[in-house]
């Protein structure tokens, strides 16, 4: 997947996207980090087509994908939003159903059996037949996930997953998403957590103000003056014993 | 869940089979299931006439009503996400019937009038009810809704001071020409509506993860309000408008057999069909030879049933507009 000058403005708001141009590495996870208001959902928005580009072009495949209808972009990509609403009463199982919606014809009921492989690969076949608002929070992400896999996408776009995650359930989906980019799925990824980000992606990109301000493998891009610049806030690395590299926020001057 | 759902299937089924044998016999005149047999065999006797022209239309009129309005009120539930949507307390029903003295007033000429006139008078009502921001907002919706009612409620009275036909929303007097219309209206829609329900449940995401899916959220939508228009307002064409039915039927029922709609709408169907039997059967049988209309008797039961609901339930949600 990749961006070509795509620039996007809401209306009567000053946040945007101006001007983007970039790649997402095929079969890998590629995190955007930035601050806050700097258009990382946006840019996912976009990604999933859910807001129609003012400028540029994003492709997919080589194809811009304006040019793929409905239902073939729901069969390519796919999305995992912050906090899904469900307005009333969905077994796992059906939720997860919805995700082949896009191999079947409107009329047509999606037999219950076709989920069995997402439910077994997000560890939810036990909870099949469970309310999804009985569910964890954690569970529920893994439901939104699955249903997600169903649609068998080539990418797969999530909005900051690990929001309403616990410190284990984290680990655990940034390990799955891993592995399914293992697969071959292009996992792009909007997170808060920069450590978390450097840590289970291929691929970075720094977005600040509705712009890239620079992409590149995590390894590279490490520098505390990059990031203290994107952030604009005082950063520092240091090294933490068995984890390597931890990027850490300090207190500025005046706050002492 | 779905055992349950089986034995409330069998359950509802077999009131039904009662309360359509008791219709059969309870009346001014009380026919005992000899006398009703004999009576059916005889097509000479007044029993004979009793039964065929006046019993059996009415009987089938009330079940066909009864199961448009409680699918129609499932199906306004499942579009605007909410518990206690439903034609005939936003002001569709209303309006048909407002609709419906208006064509009969200015346009006496017009083949087909009552059913044409009430699907517009449902149409106006509907765009009026979906173009503000009473969609994004649940209360909004519901307090729009009522003050639609309220309004064609009173422009009906301002037209029918000077009218010569009345609305009554009773099934008494009903012939077999009303039950025909009503069968024919009634049948076509309850099959569209078998045949849309999963749409009602894809209506339970959101519409932006239903855009990731690839489906066409307005046009299911609109379908579904559509056609719960079409069949709340074939009834208040031929009949007039019955409140509560569309809310009080689909709310037991998914507490009964659940909420997927697959399941849910057959069941309304059959359960709504039943509670407005039940409930004209009564209305004519307790203050006999005197009698209570079918909208009286649902006003009755249905309003303590709406307060009920929203002390005691989960809230309401609301759509998405974006």
């Amino acid at each position: 997947m990749e961006c070509q000058h795509v620039s996007y403005q809401y209306p009567r708001q000053a946040a945007g996207i101006t001007d983007v141009t970039g790649t997402f590495p095929s079969g890998q996870v590629t995190t955007i980090i930035g601050p806050n208001g700097a258009g990382k959902s946006t840019l996912l928005k976009l990604l999933a087509r859910q807001l129609p580009i003012a400028a540029g072009q994003i492709t997919l495949a080589g194809q811009s994908l304006n040019n793929y209808t409905t239902k073939a972009l729901a069969q390519r990509v796919a999305m995992v939003t912050q906090r899904h609403q469900l307005y009333d009463d969905m077994t796992v199982s059906e939720v997860v159903q919805t995700g082949r919606l896009p191999y079947h014809s409107l009329l047509q009921t999606v037999p219950a059996a076709e989920v069995a492989p997402y439910l077994a690969t997000t560890g939810l076949t036990p909870l099949a037949d469970e309310h999804v608002q009985n569910l964890s929070g954690g569970q529920q992400q893994r439901v939104w996930l699955a249903a997600a896999l169903a649609q068998e996408p080539a990418v797969l776009l999530l909005d900051e997953p690990t929001t309403y995650l616990d410190v284990h359930y984290q680990q655990d989906l940034m390990q799955q998403l891993r592995r399914l980019a293992a697969t071959g799925i292009t996992v792009i990824q909007v997170l808060h957590d920069i450590n978390q980000a450097f840590r289970f992606s291929d691929w970075l990109w720094l977005v600040k103000q509705g712009r890239l301000v620079t992409q590149g493998r995590p390894a590279d891009l490490r520098q505390a003056n990059l990031l203290a610049e994107t952030f604009q806030t005082p950063i520092e690395i240091v090294d933490v014993p068995r984890l390597g590299p931890y990027i850490v926020q300090v207190p500025e001057a005046s706050e002492n | 869940m779905k055992q349950h759902a089986n034995w409330w299937y069998g359950g509802v089924i077999g009131l039904l089979l009662v309360t359509i044998a008791i219709a059969l016999m309870a009346g001014t005149v009380w026919l005992g299931p000899r006398q009703l047999s004999v009576a059916l065999s005889d097509h000479g006797s007044q029993a004979f006439v009793t039964v065929f022209s006046l019993r059996v239309p009415r009987i089938l009129s009330s079940l066909i009503c009864g199961g448009s309005l409680a699918v129609a009120g499932a199906l306004f539930q499942a579009v605007f996400r909410n518990p206690i949507a439903d034609p005939s307390i936003l002001g569709i029903s209303s309006a048909a019937d407002f609709f419906k003295l208006g064509g009969a007033m200015l346009l006496p000429w017009l083949p087909g009038r009552a059913w044409l006139m009430a699907l517009l008078g449902g149409l106006v009502a509907l765009v009026i009810l979906t173009s503000g921001r009473a969609l994004a907002d649940p209360f909004r919706l519901i307090i729009v809704g009522v003050a639609l009612d309220a309004t064609f409620v009173g422009l009906q009275q301002l037209l029918s001071s000077g009218a010569t036909q009345v609305s009554h929303s009773t099934f008494n007097g009903l012939t077999w020409a009303d039950a025909t219309t009503l069968l024919i209206l009634g049948v076509v829609g309850l099959f569209v509506a078998l045949v849309l329900a999963p749409w009602a449940n894809y209506l339970k995401l959101t519409d932006a993860a239903l855009k990731n899916v690839g489906v066409p959220v307005k046009v299911i939508r609109w379908s579904l309000l559509l056609l719960g228009m079409y069949l709340a307002t074939s009834v208040t064409a031929v009949v007039g408008a019955i409140p509560f039915v569309g809310i009080v039927v689909p709310n037991v029922a998914r507490r009964l057999v659940g909420h997927d709609y697959q399941t849910l709408i057959p069941f309304s169907m059959l359960a709504g069909a039943w509670l407005m039997l039940a409930a004209d059967t009564l209305g004519r049988t307790v203050i006999v030879p005197s009698e209570i209309s079918a909208a009286t008797m649902m006003a009755v039961i249905g309003g303590p049933f709406v307060i009920i609901l929203l002390q005691r339930g989960r809230g309401l949600h609301g759509m998405s507009t974006r």
